[in-house]
């Protein structure tokens, strides 16, 4: 499958920085509307009100938005929603932390939508991805899915023209019985092995943990042009002191490393 | 802008000037001509120019799409006809040959008409100064003749006293080609802005004229000329005595400019293995890396009542030294962080009980 492959990895997966391109990114949110969305997370909020996913993934965007503009403050940010298909909830581009505030309370669950196409998606993606390159930026789409039974499908042909990254979060309930989330699973890593341009990073977790999905957001800030391999991710690296030191403050946690 | 209300044939000249133009041009106001259309068919083009800008009104007519536009020149220059020129009628280059052929149709007309006229008012600029009585400027001029790309302006206010500018690009070099993986799209430059004050006496010492390095706006990720010091203008000195001295300096911090950028990305490449790959890097000038790393269990995230998260402010004093290899130093480093991450974890969990 031709992909474009990162030029800062030897072939080991050793880091390397030679000089390359590096452009700065316009980020497309999909965010899944569906009820779905509306499950309870695992763990309350203050006052012990119940956080649903759709919160959580809104406090996520903003987090990351925060961050990849810390990073770089060129890089843009637009947003759309899926239900049966893909619309748009913001379409301009835009690297202002207020806009996407603004954007992200206009979020709000719809009803239940029977199947998922991602087609219209990948056309709007296909479409802004060209308007990207003539300002030398690069496009990525960043699907956040929450059905446990419905596999999304998608009509986009094969092509050699791959225009933009693909990346997607899928939250989910525990595998049961009623449900089939690896199936789904399975139908998002074809969807991203189809379309995306350079490596594109999948995380998955039914866990409904706040924490799990931030970790997962975070390792997502990684920028397309300069990943490796999501088999060879080795972040977040604990900063905890190598040698042991004789006076460890009481209470402190347990440095050890993180296993998800 | 409102491109919108820019009649089309005008919109396509004015996008195209912007887009393609060698020099960063900008439009600093539109207005329109009437009342009663209210179409922007009138704009002010700010044009570099000696290492400042000059400013050239625009004036289309909405009502006549198929004319060529007047150029207003600013109140100092009545005396720049470019109309007038020597060359006259076989002259390809003369604006009265853009203008009577004018083609409304075609985007590129308005860039080449503005570049010719630029051209011709440097011709203008130059004869003004060579017209000046001061044996100095005379002199000066004389030795800086054979350079190229030199522009110089004359300015003459009644209150000002008149002085004469030099703008003399330095650096053979091509500054472009000595970094890797450029990206910059249009020719980083230095300049070295040079006034003499105009008067009519030769004096025996003249004292040295003002000074002032100026660079493209993109040459700072490689090199800061706020960082150099210019060398001392010794009595009795000229610019062609002073100018190779000052491009021997400044080639010499250029190259150890671009060789301190493999020093900066071999430091990176040394914090990988401590801090895992860097979820982004600048990969040409090598001076940003980030990256994620955890503390303890991923639990804490905290937001500020607005909503956005707690950031720690910019950390200036941490463990440097020359002489320490970029794996000695990205250890240091590493140890300083645990440190300052404890300090952070701390900040964080004060202000959230604060917060309560």
């Amino acid at each position: 499958m031709e992909r474009t492959v990162a030029q800062s990895s030897t072939p080991q997966g050793r880091y390397t920085l030679l000089p390359s391109r590096y452009s700065s990114e316009d980020i497309l949110f999909c965010i899944d509307v569906d009820t779905e969305s509306l499950v309870e997370m695992k763990v309350t909020g203050p006052n012990g009100r119940p956080i649903t996913r759709l919160d959580s993934i809104k406090q996520a965007i903003l987090l990351f938005i925060n961050a990849k503009l810390s990073i770089n403050p060129d890089h843009r940010f637009a947003f759309a929603t899926l239900t049966k298909s893909a619309s748009w909830l913001r379409k301009e581009f835009s690297s202002e932390v207020e806009s996407a505030m603004a954007a992200l309370r206009l979020l709000s669950a719809d009803s239940s939508s029977g199947h998922a196409d991602l087609t219209q998606l990948f056309k709007i993606a296909y479409h802004e991805a060209k308007k990207s390159r003539a300002q030398n930026r690069i496009l990525r789409v960043f699907l956040i899915y929450c059905r446990s039974s419905i596999r999304p499908q998608h009509q986009w042909p094969v092509t050699n023209q791959k225009l933009f990254t693909f990346d997607v979060v899928y939250l989910h309930d525990k595998p049961g019985p009623e449900n089939c989330p690896q199936k789904v699973y399975d139908a998002l890593v074809d969807a991203l092995e189809h379309v995306t341009e350079y490596e594109g990073y999948i995380f998955e977790s039914g866990q409904g943990l706040s924490r799990v999905l931030f970790r997962h957001m975070c390792i997502l800030l990684s920028h397309p042009q300069q990943r490796c391999l999501q088999d060879l991710i080795d972040i977040p690296k604990s900063l905890t002191k190598k040698s042991p030191t004789a006076d460890s403050a009481p209470g402190e946690e347990n440095p050890a490393a993180s296993s998800q | 802008m409102a491109i919108d209300t820019v009649p089309p044939l005008i919109a396509a000249q004015l996008n195209y000037l912007l887009s393609h133009s060698p020099l960063p041009i900008k439009v600093e106001q539109m207005w329109s001509g009437s009342k009663n259309h209210g179409l922007l068919d009138r704009f002010t083009l700010v044009i570099p120019f000696c290492l400042d800008y000059i400013r050239w009104d625009v004036i289309y007519n909405a009502l006549y799409p198929l004319a060529a536009p007047d150029i207003i020149f600013g109140p100092e220059d009545e005396s720049f006809h470019p109309y007038h020129t020597a060359g006259g009628e076989g002259d390809l280059k003369s604006p009265n040959k853009s203008l009577s052929d004018w083609n409304c149709k075609d985007p590129t007309r308005l860039l080449s008409l503005i570049l010719e006229l630029r051209e011709l008012y440097m011709t203008y600029q130059r004869k003004r100064v060579g017209g000046v009585e001061d044996e100095r400027v005379k002199f000066e001029l004389s030795t800086i003749v054979p350079r190229e790309g030199i522009e110089m302006y004359m300015s003459s206010g009644i209150e000002k006293t008149e002085e004469v500018k030099f703008a003399v690009p330095l650096l053979g070099v091509d500054i472009n080609k000595m970094v890797t993986g450029c990206p910059w799209r249009h020719q980083q430059k230095i300049f070295l802005q040079v006034i003499f004050p105009v008067g009519k006496k030769y004096m025996s010492a003249p004292s040295a004229p003002r000074l002032k390095l100026v660079d493209s706006p993109e040459l700072k990720a490689l090199f800061s000329i706020e960082d150099f010091r210019l060398p001392p203008w010794l009595d009795g000195m000229c610019m062609a005595e002073y100018l190779p001295i000052l491009e021997g300096l400044l080639q010499s911090q250029i190259v150890d400019a671009v060789s301190s950028i493999d020093v900066r990305r071999k430091f990176i490449v040394a914090l990988a293995p401590l801090f895992g790959r860097p979820v982004e890097a600048d990969p040409v000038f090598c001076r940003k890396a980030a990256f994620l790393t955890s503390s303890g269990v991923f639990t804490f995230l905290h937001f500020n009542p607005s909503g956005a998260p707690i950031k720690s402010s910019i950390i200036t004093e941490f463990p440097w030294s020359p002489r320490w290899e970029s794996s000695e130093m990205a250890e240091r480093f590493f140890d300083f962080l645990v440190e300052e991450c404890l300090n952070f974890k701390k900040y964080c969990n004060e202000s959230l009980l604060q917060q309560r």
